[in-house]
């Protein structure tokens, strides 16, 4: 059995596609990162302007001054610190980017001309304890990843579209007429196509990890989402969690994502008479939610949210619900992506078992 | 060992491919002869267990080969007419490839991949890539994964395609060695290949056996049928034409020869000579293709 799954390994990265899929979706990662690293911008009226490490610097050393949980002290002090030194034109304040942490007070606290709204922590957080800190980094991260883990996704899908539809390339009669052929074969074929996206999910997610590492350090991490600037869909997920925990979940995602993927990669692989066709079909199936017109307030949503996309484009699905014990609903993926990876597996090995020679 | 066919029959839509074929097929080398569509390659792939007869049974030593399983397919060798391989494996990577699927232990892999490797010829080539082969060279190491676990019965489908004169007789060679307490049944459309190696002739027509016996056995239907004739090589392709011939020969500049298969005497100056496998495969499948 590990001597077939070794050669499945073998058939499937030595597809020049694979390789092409894999290499593309590391390169577009790290540039994704590289880039959003360089176009940082920050300016404090105590250190003065920057991009690139240089914003970084000055968006961490803004966020140190009050850094801890978010009191209505520290919201004074944050309007009076990055209170406009001109006239804004009439620009909504609540618009003005000088920095990430200005940018989070001012998108909660911050009248028209910005000033103080008078809203409190409580009325606008409620009960939560709100840490505050450098999240930025993550934040970025965080947003990176959605992208790069459906770059990852439709890689898995190049990757593991040919697993059986390859071999009805003219392969598969001899294959079928060996003695493991409609057995331990298949079995071998679903068990390295799982572990291909394993390996490719995990390589995306180090790289992603790495990078905001090498970029942001681990400030933040302990610290709320709910704090975000405003450049940030993620201040929209309405709980306390901490950018560690985001990622965490997002993480979590990449591999429910690529398994439930692989799951439904490898049926339409061992029902589709051509690779091209594997390819089109799953690539169709992947992306097919994205033209559903469902939200995230429909109660339909709970299932709909629980397909592969979702799990990578994360916010919606993080969205949905925080369980009794603290969870997010979002963990509901992972029974979601076993189911997929089940009835892939037991349907597309029991079809191309079956598969007639014509 | 014994391999039995009762009333197998598969179809395709309105189009019977396999006809409520009985055969016996005990150890020994069988020809599969028919033009193109009389249904040798179905009647393979039924065998194979890779296509589902349409009604009818294959029987090993008295058992279904459908309920036989893993056994059944631990004891067959297939060759079929087109396959297809991994173009970034080496020769020596796909036959350890196969002999995995076939249950073959990895130290035993080594050993015989290697062996049929140099059997078929392609010792030197074993680290290059596929891709980089030849058609013939493809069709060796097709017919070196077919004999990887010493199969009781191999199954060829036109193994001797694209392969030179060398090659060929070096496969007769091979098959001849290899044959012995086995079943070997194998198609091709180059009649001397099959009257060389094959020990019984199954021809086919129209999803029918026509024929089954050895060569001498079944070419004795034409006896007194077939002539040579020599006539002026000018008006050569007019009587080639006219009659059903099966070969024609150059003699000299202005006389040729031609081997004719007809009820009677095509001309006068016939010769009546003795009936060879490929006069009978001509007299039933003049024009090469079944409709």
């Amino acid at each position: 059995m590990k001597r077939l799954i070794y050669f499945e390994l073998r058939k499937i990265f030595s597809r020049r596609l694979a390789q092409i899929a894999l290499i593309g979706v590391l390169l577009f990662t790290a540039l994704l990162s590289i880039t959003t690293y360089r176009n940082k911008y920050a300016y404090d009226p105590y250190i003065g302007q920057g991009s690139g490490k240089a914003a970084v610097e000055i968006d961490k050393a803004a966020a140190a001054r009050y850094e801890g949980v978010l009191t209505d002290e520290t919201v004074r002090k944050m309007m009076s610190d990055f209170a406009p030194a001109s006239d804004l034109h009439g620009m909504n304040a609540v618009y003005l980017y000088q920095n990430a942490t200005q940018s989070a007070a001012f998108a909660r606290f911050a009248n028209q001309d910005g000033s103080w709204n008078g809203q409190t922590v409580s009325d606008v957080f409620g009960d939560e304890e709100i840490r505050i800190g450098y999240v930025d980094g993550w934040l970025s991260t965080s947003q990176n990843m959605a992208r790069s883990f459906v770059a990852l996704a439709l890689a898995v899908i190049v990757m593991t579209a040919p697993v059986f539809s390859g071999e009805y390339e003219g392969v598969d009669n001899i294959i079928l007429t060996s003695r493991y052929g409609r057995t331990r074969c298949t079995a071998a074929k679903v068990t390295a196509g799982v572990f291909a996206a394993i390996f490719a999910t995990a390589l995306t997610v180090a790289l992603n990890l790495i990078l905001a590492l090498l970029f942001y350090g681990t400030e933040g991490l302990d610290c709320s989402i709910l704090f975000a600037s405003i450049d940030y869909v993620e201040g929209f997920i309405p709980f306390n969690i901490t950018c560690g925990a985001l990622v965490s979940y997002q993480v979590l995602l990449a591999f429910t994502c690529t398994l439930s993927t692989v799951g439904a990669t490898l049926l339409v692989s061992a029902m589709s008479k051509n690779q091209a066709v594997a390819f089109v079909v799953s690539m169709a199936v992947f992306l097919f939610p994205a033209l559903v017109p469902i939200t995230e307030a429909s109660p339909l949503f709970r299932l709909v949210g629980l397909l592969p996309l979702y799990h990578v484009l994360a916010v919606a699905l993080l969205s949905v619900e925080q369980m009794g014990n603290g969870l997010l609903y979002a963990v509901w993926a992972v029974p979601a992506a076993l189911f997929f990876l089940g009835v892939g597996a037991v349907f597309s090995r029991r079809i191309f078992a079956r598969h007639q020679i014509v | 060992m014994e391999l039995k066919t009762i009333g197998l029959t598969k179809k395709f839509g309105s189009k019977t491919a396999v006809d409520h074929l009985d055969l016996t097929l005990t150890n020994g080398v069988y020809g599969l002869l028919g033009a193109n569509g009389a249904g040798k390659t179905t009647l393979m792939r039924l065998l194979c267990d890779i296509q589902e007869p349409t009604s009818g049974q294959i029987l090993l030593d008295g058992k279904e080969i459908a309920g036989l399983g893993e056994a059944y397919r631990d004891c067959l060798g297939y060759l079929p007419q087109q396959f297809g391989y991994y173009p970034e494996f080496s020769a020596l990577d796909f036959l350890l490839y196969i002999s995995a699927l076939k249950g073959l232990g990895e130290s035993t892999a080594q050993t015989k991949s290697r062996e049929l490797l140099e059997a078929v010829g392609l010792s030197k080539e074993g680290r290059r890539r596929i891709r980089t082969f030849s058609g013939g060279m493809k069709q060796r190491l097709g017919i070196a994964q077919a004999m990887l676990n010493d199969p009781h019965i191999l199954i060829l489908d036109e193994p001797t395609a694209g392969l030179d004169p060398k090659e060929r007789v070096r496969f007769r060679n091979l098959i001849s060695a290899f044959s012995k307490d086995r079943i070997v049944i194998l198609s091709t459309h180059i009649v001397s290949d099959v009257e060389f190696i094959a020990e019984e002739i199954v021809m086919m027509k129209s999803g029918r056996v026509i024929h089954f016996g050895n060569p001498q056995e079944i070419t004795s239907e034409i006896e007194g049928q077939v002539w040579e004739c020599t006539v002026p090589a000018a008006s050569a392709e007019r009587y080639a034409a006219a009659y059903n011939t099966s070969n024609l020969r150059n003699i000299s500049e202005n006389q040729t020869v031609l081997r004719i298969i007809a009820d009677r005497p095509p001309m006068e100056n016939a010769v009546r000579v003795q009936p060879t496998l490929e006069d009978l495969y001509l007299y039933y499948f003049k024009g090469g293709y079944e409709k």
